[in-house]
């Protein structure tokens, strides 16, 4: 494994058989597994680079029996990994070799459905997509819509801070969750925010939600629920030039439309994505946008003409407009399968995850060739335009001798550049181990300490889910120190009124 | 009062690192346009940050907006609405409700987090303040989030400081997100409903697929002057329930058409467009009609934050045993409640019947010895109000920043 996890505890790994016993009184029957065998499924989440099978794992029923296997585990000092679906891309659900692996797969009943404060209260192993189909009936769903979103749980929703195509107008998992019921390690059980739009006091359901698993337990969420537009309708619109692409993107979003989704795919995505789902995506380009536009059929009608103007007059090359559900479907389809697309054209591939200005694409697409050159390795870009996030595909062949390192090392030599045109490590597949210790590439000393300060007032003793998001890891007590700088009285510089 | 008036953000660490030597706790100001809100700081120490008020960047095609913290609210929306761009909350113009001359500023602005009528669509301010520089309560200059809109790197600490009042750090820099302005604007007005007819009407409105971008509700007081903002559109003796929708110009009509019909079983809606509309969402978001200078000016208000179908039966309630006047807005889930004068601007009843339907009450405004023995921010359980004392402590454990604001009695 490259990347360095905490050292194990010993005094914990020799205890494991007391633990096992006395997680057992907490969760009983088959909610504790500890074979080797059994616990293979929980050895890595949607990183699959990285493996580690964990202590044990514990697969908790209720509130109760994950507050009191927390309150165990702080009392122990053992260290936990919460995990939903484990599909993260980021390995935040990573097992820690003397930690337990608490998955919340049992959670997964909605718990109340309430159609007139438009909110779904669910337990977090419901995904994403049974939030929608629950409501769908009534023709709500619930916006943000991770690729993953069959398999992903809303728990890890709120713990990755999840977004998806559709973010642009819709937002993030973090503008669509109202509130929750968290466990804190110490095993407290606090509920925070509710069915109304605001919470009373600090904000604590925003800085929650993003936090990787670091700062709670999510055993309930509350989400908002939104009415499906009555229709949608796509553009499928080919440029010669990246430039010329990224200009439409500008321009659209500079005229005052709101896309509900805008896509870019490179000419390596584009070729793939069509070879494996057959959409009809022209070859002979150079990047290819999918627009998507939302809402009352008069309003989408309207603004398809004023996006295909815009296209016009930015040179594209060729401009297909959907006439039905089926056809929009599949110019969505080869998009929607850009990865599996990747994976048959490579043995393996690495899928990056940073954020830019949407100005910059054009530069940071110019880098990434760069770069691919210098590693030898292919890349095809797939990329959230709307929002100016990026999601390059970078190809290698894991039985290749040191292919693995060159492809992370040309990773992280791509996320530097998005930080270096004043974009973001990542913008919607979180930190984890994967971008840990890029961190210092975008904040200071400075600025993690103040996060990690945060944690302390969550985890005093660091034991949920360490290892990840922070390159370095401090004691409270030491983050906590008060460094009193030579105690000036005056401020001679400074004008007083 | 001694009033340090800072030039950059060196300046603001310095002035923090100098009062934690000195434990002197400071007052955190822009222009002071809300000092009103809050319990009296424990302090006469004053840290002044308008003269940080320089636009960093503005770049419309990113849509996002870079400013210091002391730059004013009224330069920065000329600045946006010059580009035909926005702050999609609609932050709210405290000026006319506390009396005081101006807007406020953009640290303010964030600082209070006060959102108006689109919040129920478009979020609040701590959905669009994608990032920060800021000092913390450690006298240390630290950044938050970045300047584009989709960020997971990290805790999202921009979250934290929306809305805490200048309690955990002073912030220095902010960045924005701004959106288009829609193309028009119609509103459906719907008169004589009473709060239960209301309340069903902008929920039905609510749950449409004709995307609502705001639903208020003023019931026919015997309090208000007829003119308050509304000018001939309302009048003190009818009820006026009235619902947005924006967009492009064919789009905004076609929807209000629909929605008109829909709602043909509380009435038949007439229609507003564009500056007359806008007109009717100002008052509203700004709560004119309980201004400072108007005929409930002299009266406590309070801001109800409760599930939006609860919102009528709660504000019902509170009008007729307080024998005060309620707005509703959010689709009432946002109550504004102007009751006669008490010594505790019935402060027991407004948040025992709150809490009963899962809401919370802010003490917006009131006079400084209500104040004193009420709490202006509603009391949280005792679990999460530990949970935020050490959030606060890991932001400002010696509460140097705004202290006592929050909270009455003993300083934090």
């Amino acid at each position: 494994m490259a990347i360095m996890m905490p050292a194990s505890d010993q005094t914990v790994l020799v205890r494991r058989a007391q633990i096992i016993a006395a997680l057992r009184t907490i969760v009983p029957g088959e909610g504790v597994i500890d074979s080797a065998a059994e616990m293979r499924a929980y050895e890595s989440d949607g990183l699959t680079a990285y493996r580690q099978p964990p202590m044990v794992v514990v697969l908790p029923e209720t509130t109760e029996q994950v507050s009191l296997v927390l309150k165990y585990c702080a009392e122990q000092g053992i260290k936990v990994v919460p995990r939903g679906s484990g599909t993260s891309l980021s390995g935040g659900a990573l097992p820690l070799e003397d930690g337990v692996l608490l998955g919340l797969g049992k959670f997964k009943r909605i718990r109340e459905i309430d159609f007139d404060n438009r909110v779904v209260v669910t337990e977090p192993g419901v995904t994403n997509l049974a939030i929608s189909q629950a409501v769908a009936h009534a023709g709500f769903y619930y916006a943000p819509d991770p690729s993953s979103q069959i398999a992903c749980s809303i728990g890890g929703n709120v713990a990755e801070n999840s977004g998806g195509v559709h973010c642009l107008k819709y937002g993030m998992t973090t503008n669509n969750v109202l509130g929750c019921e968290i466990v804190l390690m110490s095993g407290e059980i606090l509920r925070i925010g509710g069915k109304g739009c605001e919470n009373s006091g600090y904000d604590l359901m925003g800085v929650i939600t993003g936090s990787e698993g670091l700062l709670g337990v999510i055993t309930e969420v509350t989400v908002r629920i939104l009415q499906k537009p009555e229709t949608a309708r796509a553009l499928m619109v080919g440029f010669a030039e990246v430039e010329a692409a990224g200009e439409c993107v500008a321009r659209i979003i500079g005229a005052g439309v709101i896309p509900g989704g805008m896509e870019m795919m490179d000419k390596p995505a584009i070729h793939a994505a069509e070879a494996f789902v057959h959409a009809g995506y022209p070859l002979d380009v150079e990047a290819l946008l999918i627009i998507e536009l939302d809402g009352p059929k008069i309003e989408v009608d309207e603004l398809i003409t004023r996006v295909e103007a815009i296209a016009n007059g930015c040179g594209s090359t060729t401009c297909q407009i959907s006439t039905s559900e089926a056809e929009r479907n599949l110019f969505w389809a080869g998009r929607k399968a850009a990865f599996p697309a990747v994976g048959r054209i490579s043995p393996d591939y690495l899928c990056m995850d940073g954020t830019i200005p949407r100005g910059a694409l054009p530069k940071a697409l110019a880098r990434i060739r760069e770069l691919g050159e210098k590693y030898q390795l292919g890349c095809a870009n797939v990329f959230h335009a709307g929002d100016g996030n990026l999601h390059p595909l970078i190809l290698y062949d894991a039985n290749k001798p040191g292919e693995i390192e060159r492809a992370e090392a040309f990773g992280a030599d791509i996320l530097r550049a998005c930080v270096e045109f004043g974009g973001v490590l990542t913008g919607e597949h979180g930190v984890g181990i994967e971008k840990r210790d890029l961190m210092p590439e975008m904040f200071s000393e400075v600025d993690l300490n103040q996060q990690q300060r945060l944690k302390c007032a969550f985890d005093a003793q660091g034991l949920l889910n360490p290892g990840k998001v922070f390159p370095t890891l401090h004691r409270c007590a030491e983050l906590g120190r008060m460094h009193v700088h030579a105690g000036r009285v005056a401020f001679p510089d400074i004008p007083r009124f | 009062m001694d009033t340090l008036k800072v030039r950059d953000a060196k300046d603001v660490e310095e002035v923090v690192r100098a009062a934690i030597a000195n434990e002197q706790p400071l007052e955190i100001i822009g222009h002071g346009t809300k000092r009103g809100i809050g319990h009296a700081m424990a302090t006469n120490a004053v840290l002044d940050v308008s003269a940080l008020n320089a636009v960093t960047a503005y770049e419309p095609n990113e849509l996002i907006v870079t400013l210091q913290a002391g730059a004013p609210l009224a330069d920065v929306l000329s600045l946006i609405d010059a580009r035909n761009q926005q702050f999609a909350f609609e932050p709210m113009n405290t000026a006319p409700l506390l009396g005081t001359p101006a807007l406020g500023t953009i640290g303010g602005m964030i600082a209070a987090g006060l959102a108006g009528p689109r919040r129920i669509k478009a979020g609040g301010a701590r959905d669009h303040l994608l990032g920060a520089h800021a000092v913390s309560g450690f006298g240390d200059s630290f950044k938050t989030g970045g300047k584009v809109v989709k960020n997971v790197t990290g805790y999202d600490l921009c979250k934290l400081l929306a809305g805490s009042w200048g309690t955990l750090s002073v912030m220095t820099e902010v960045t924005l997100k701004v959106m288009p302005k829609p193309e028009a604007e119609r509103t459906l007005l719907l008169r004589g409903l009473d709060d239960a007819a209301a309340s069903k009407a902008m929920t039905t409105a609510l749950g449409s697929p004709f995307d609502v971008s705001a639903a208020a509700h003023l019931p026919k007081s015997s309090f208000r002057a007829s003119t308050d903002g509304l000018g001939d559109i309302a009048s003190q003796s009818e009820a006026l329930t009235v619902l947005r929708l924006e967009g492009i110009t064919a789009s905004a009509t076609h929807r209000a058409g629909s929605l008109r019909e829909l709602l043909a079983p509380f009435g038949t809606a007439t229609l507003v467009e564009d500056t007359a509309s806008a007109a009717v969402w100002a008052t509203i978001r700004d709560v004119l009609p309980f201004a400072a200078g108007g005929a409930l000016g002299a009266w406590p208000v309070w801001r109800i934050v409760c599930p939006p179908a609860s919102g009528a039966a709660l504000g019902t309630q509170l009008a007729r045993e307080t024998g005060g006047d309620v707005i509703y807005d959010w689709g009432g889930g946002l109550i504004w409640a102007a009751l006669p004068p008490k010594a505790d601007a019935h402060a027991p009843g407004v948040r025992q019947r709150a809490e009963a339907v899962g809401g919370h009450a802010t003490l917006i405004r009131a006079a400084e010895d209500v104040r004193r023995i009420v709490d202006v921010f509603h009391p949280q359980a005792a679990g999460v109000a530990a949970l935020s004392d050490r959030v606060r402590g890991s932001f400002d454990p010696k509460a140097i920043l705004n202290r006592g604001r929050l909270s009455r009695g003993p300083a934090a």
